[in-house]
């Protein structure tokens, strides 16, 4: 057992754990955080995608040990008020269906907006493709992070 | 949020503070201070309280089809309600609830029982307005959540009316509005749940936590009668966090504090178990056991024959079909949360089948089933999967022995080994044609197993109804040769299977859809003119129990016919053009026209798929939509994608790696087209849009490669090498 001292949505904490637990347990179990998902524990799903710094990260592959001192924001981070592009255009778009993969789609498409601000529907499609909707509402998806990309750009000064 | 009835009803009818109907199969309930004690045993239940809000308690679980906005649409219609101050909550099972969720019903069986509920509400909300002003009631009318008098411009909010509407006569058959004048049925909805999924808020079965709640992880047998051989019970203790260890029938469950802990106590056991008999399940020796059945008579579960005397036969063309194993694989694996007492338990479950948990738990338990309290949550995906049980009744036996709140959770390994597959089975059909070369007969036997998610009633009529169950899609053949025969052989299946998303009409369908083709083939028609030609004659006829409106059916394929440029099968070189329809239940009326390209190492491409859909009245357009495109989806899945097979008693498969799936960069351009529909009342939409997509699938890979797919998923080996 180790202290693991990490921040999560802006807010610091201190948790005990085995150094080999995944991020994903620390912020569902210790955090109480469940909006991040569990879906395959092994890093081909995507359900638990938080993001790091912008960037897409997977937290069932992130163990204790490597998290500590690292920041972290989970779908429960993004906006206090569904404000984000992100999630304004997953409700304007009409995604969701049982939705419990959506967290983790809708941290993934955060962080490519981040990366590529616009991006085309090949690099949509790629980065996109690491994550599994067994419901099947890719094709919403793919216009959601069109609609974000769009209302970003026209946004910036 | 979970409501009991007596909780809720504490709160609500017996202070007098709100206006409380209750509705089950044909009959409408008041909850009143003197009637709610025995009476009032409802599946759903209306509550409009005196602060305006309207709450929904509904029976129905939420997968994904939506049910939540659709149910909360229909009882807004009739009630005249304030779509804003709707929320729902989830009703319990009980003795005699009928609270599944499956078969695409919820929208057929809730249809009339919803709107009169709102409706004598709305009455009764008015009855109370134009009681108060002393005015005629029929210069009163309901809008928006209040009743106005036009003529003196008077308004009153439900809200203020609702102590007075308890006490109007409940009318049994309240007038119902005029689909003209529907506001919100029929028009684009967003999901009622929307927000709470796009913000994390939603809670699924894996959200919940109680108090002093500990983790479980299974160990399961790989296979009927595995031994234990060996496992390292001390390193799994020595695991920070394991609580204990507990060894049952049904396996070895390590319970931690964590969910970590009892996923790496799991691991450290390192069991070793016995060597699988040699006659242990394998799906190959299976393939050849049900190929060897599908060439049997079987039961027949529809015969018609040609008038005697009505020409020779001359051709005779067969084929086999094959469709195998697949695992449901929702992205939320099975999770429960027991709490087992003393002569009671409390369950937390993502479950379809509410009342089949409640029982089987009590049986398992030894106690009365009202003793069982079930808590339906939000499903991070169903598809007919949590029609079964098996981790409702793991957790309860491991609460029981743990003296504690649990939480089992299922690896996703676990997930794809102990399924309750898809079934696998093998398709015959036959055509026979006449001298002028004209398809006179069509056979198909359909050789292919049950389900073992509950025990069948072996007091049951096994009649042609019974098989007809069991093979959807088979029997009800809605093309119109004169002689048709249709037969079901039952084989025995020793490893769990189930309902799957469509449950037993895909491999039927397939099978089907794609030997029309071929019998379109030898009469070197148009496929799409055939089927149309095919469905010629009476428009409603009798298949086997289902009825089937050829006109609904002739018109989906005419949509997608128009719609996609229609011209034949041949688009260019590597390209090809299928089309494959479908009747569900005779209820949702789709087809598809679907294009395809394979390329040089034979991969295939679903590139567009157009879309057609008769499903009744529609409730909710977006609805409707995500379930077409699920289904196309669904369907890429099984056509191209994984599939399970068995060894040594085992599935082979354990992650979406080996057991691929669709995902972003299968997904085809779709359009998708909502005839306008004749019917009155609105049908399912869950499951009807997968039949048909495969074989449409694999009637466009035919017309790209000229090979035939008579087995899926379809692997780029069983292609014709094409010359390049």
């Amino acid at each position: 057992m180790s202290k693991i001292d990490f921040t999560v949505n802006g807010a610091r904490h201190v948790v005990e754990a085995d150094d080999d637990t995944p991020l994903l347990w620390l912020i569902r179990d210790n955090l109480g955080l469940t909006g991040t998902k569990f879906g395959c524990g092994v890093g081909v799903c995507g359900a638990c995608t938080v993001l790091e710094n912008g960037k897409a990260v997977r937290a069932c592959q992130i163990p204790a040990s490597e998290a500590s001192s690292r920041s972290f924001v989970t779908i429960e981070g993004l906006s206090p008020d569904v404000s984000n592009p992100c999630q304004r255009a997953w409700l304007q778009e009409e995604v969701a269906q049982c939705g419990y993969c959506q967290a983790g789609m809708i941290m993934t498409a955060c962080g490519l907006l981040q990366q590529n601000p616009d991006p085309s529907d090949e690099v949509i499609a790629n980065v996109m493709s690491d994550s599994v909707c067994r419901c099947g509402t890719y094709s919403r998806i793919r216009k959601a992070i069109q609609r974000a990309a769009n209302e970003m750009r026209t946004k910036k000064p | 949020m979970i409501t009991s009835r007596r909780a809720f009803l504490k709160t609500a009818a017996l202070s007098g503070a709100s206006l409380v109907i209750g509705f089950d199969g044909g009959r409408l309930l008041q909850a009143t201070a003197a009637g709610v004690a025995g009476s009032f045993q409802p599946n759903g239940w209306v509550c409009i309280n005196s602060d305006g809000s309207v709450v929904l308690t509904i029976g129905k679980c939420e997968m994904g089809q939506g049910v939540r906005t659709s149910l909360a649409m229909i009882l807004a219609e009739e009630l005249e309600a304030n779509w804003t101050r709707i929320k729902l909550l989830q009703a319990k099972p009980s003795a005699d609830s009928d609270l599944g969720t499956g078969g695409s019903d919820s929208m057929a069986s809730s249809w009339k029982p919803l709107r009169q509920a709102g409706a004598a509400a709305r009455e009764m909300l008015i009855t109370a307005a134009a009681t108060r002003w002393k005015v005629d009631r029929d210069s009163c009318k309901a809008v928006d959540g209040a009743v106005e008098h036009r003529a003196s411009g008077r308004h009153l909010d439900y809200g203020s009316l609702v102590a007075d509407a308890a006490k109007v006569q409940l009318p049994q058959n309240p007038p119902l509005k005029n689909a003209t004048d529907f506001k919100i049925i029929g028009h684009r909805t967003a999901r009622i749940d929307g927000p709470e999924v796009v913000s994390g808020k939603a809670r699924y079965g894996i959200d919940v936590k109680i108090p002093g709640m500990l983790y479980a992880s299974l160990e399961r047998p790989p296979f009927l009668g595995a031994k234990v051989k060996n496992l390292q019970e001390d390193k799994a203790r020595a695991v920070s966090g394991v609580k204990s260890i507990i060894k049952l029938p049904r396996g070895i469950a390590v319970v931690a504090n964590s969910t970590w802990g009892a996923i790496k106590g799991r691991a450290a056991l390192a069991v070793e178990w016995s060597e699988p008999p040699r006659d242990a399940f394998d799906s190959d020796a299976h393939w050849k056991k049900l190929e060897t059945a599908s060439r049997e008579t079987g039961f027949v579960t529809r015969k018609e024959e040609r008038p005697p005397g009505t020409g020779a036969i001359t051709k005779t063309i067969e084929a086999t079909y094959y469709y195998p194993f697949y695992a449901h694989a929702p992205i939320e694996t099975m999770n429960c949360v027991a709490d087992v007492r003393e002569k009671r338990c409390t369950i937390w479950a993502p479950t379809q089948a509410p009342e089949r948990l409640q029982k089987q738990v009590a049986q398992l338990l030894g106690i009365a089933p009202a003793d069982v309290d079930v808590n339906i949550t939000l499903i991070g995906g169903g598809f007919g999967r949590r029609l079964a049980v098996d981790y409702a009744l793991e957790a309860a036996d491991i609460s029981r022995a743990a003296k504690a709140p649990i939480q089992i959770l299922w690896s996703r390994a676990d997930d794809m080994k102990q399924g309750h597959f898809q079934a696998a089975s093998v398709h015959y059909l036959s055509a026979e044609f006449d001298a002028h070369g004209a398809p006179v007969a069509w056979k198909h036997t359909k050789a292919g197993s049950f389900h073992n998610i509950s025990p069948l009633d072996p007091k049951e009529m096994r009649d042609a109804a019974w098989y007809q169950d069991w093979s959807w899609g088979c029997y009800d053949v809605p093309y119109a040769f004169p002689a048709i025969q249709t037969a079901y052989v039952a084989v025995d299946l020793p490893v769990k299977h189930g309902p799957w998303r469509s449950v037993f009409a895909p491999s039927s369908v397939f099978a089907r859809e794609c030997f029309i083709d071929e019998v379109a083939q030898v009469r070197r028609a148009d496929p799409l003119a055939f089927r149309l030609e095919m469905l010629k004659g009476t428009d409603v006829i009798k298949a086997g129990s289902t009825t089937v409106d050829r006109k609904r059916l002739r018109r989906v394929l005419e949509t997608v016919r128009d719609k996609s440029g229609w011209t034949g099968t041949s688009i260019s070189q590597g390209r090809g053009r299928g089309i494959a329809c479908n009747a569900y239940s005779g209820r949702t009326y789709i087809a598809y026209v679907v294009d395809v390209s394979v390329d040089h190492e034979n991969n295939i491409h679903v590139d567009r798929v157009i879309a057609a859909v008769d499903c009744g009245l529609v409730v909710n357009p977006v609805g409707v939509e995500q379930q077409m495109e699920g289904g196309i989806i669904w369907g890429i899945s099984s056509a191209l994608k994984g599939e399970i097979t068995f060894h040594g008693g085992t599935a082979q498969q354990s992650s979406f790696a080996d057991f691929a799936v669709a995902r972003m960069r299968d997904t085809p351009a779709m359009e998708i087209h909502i005839v306008h529909s004749d019917a009155p009342q609105p049908f399912g939409m869950g499951e009807p849009p997968v039949p048909p997509i495969v074989p449409a699938i694999a009637n466009a890979v035919f017309a790209a490669t000229g090979t035939r797919i008579r087995r899926v998923p379809v692997r780029p080996e069983q292609l014709k090498q094409r010359v390049a």
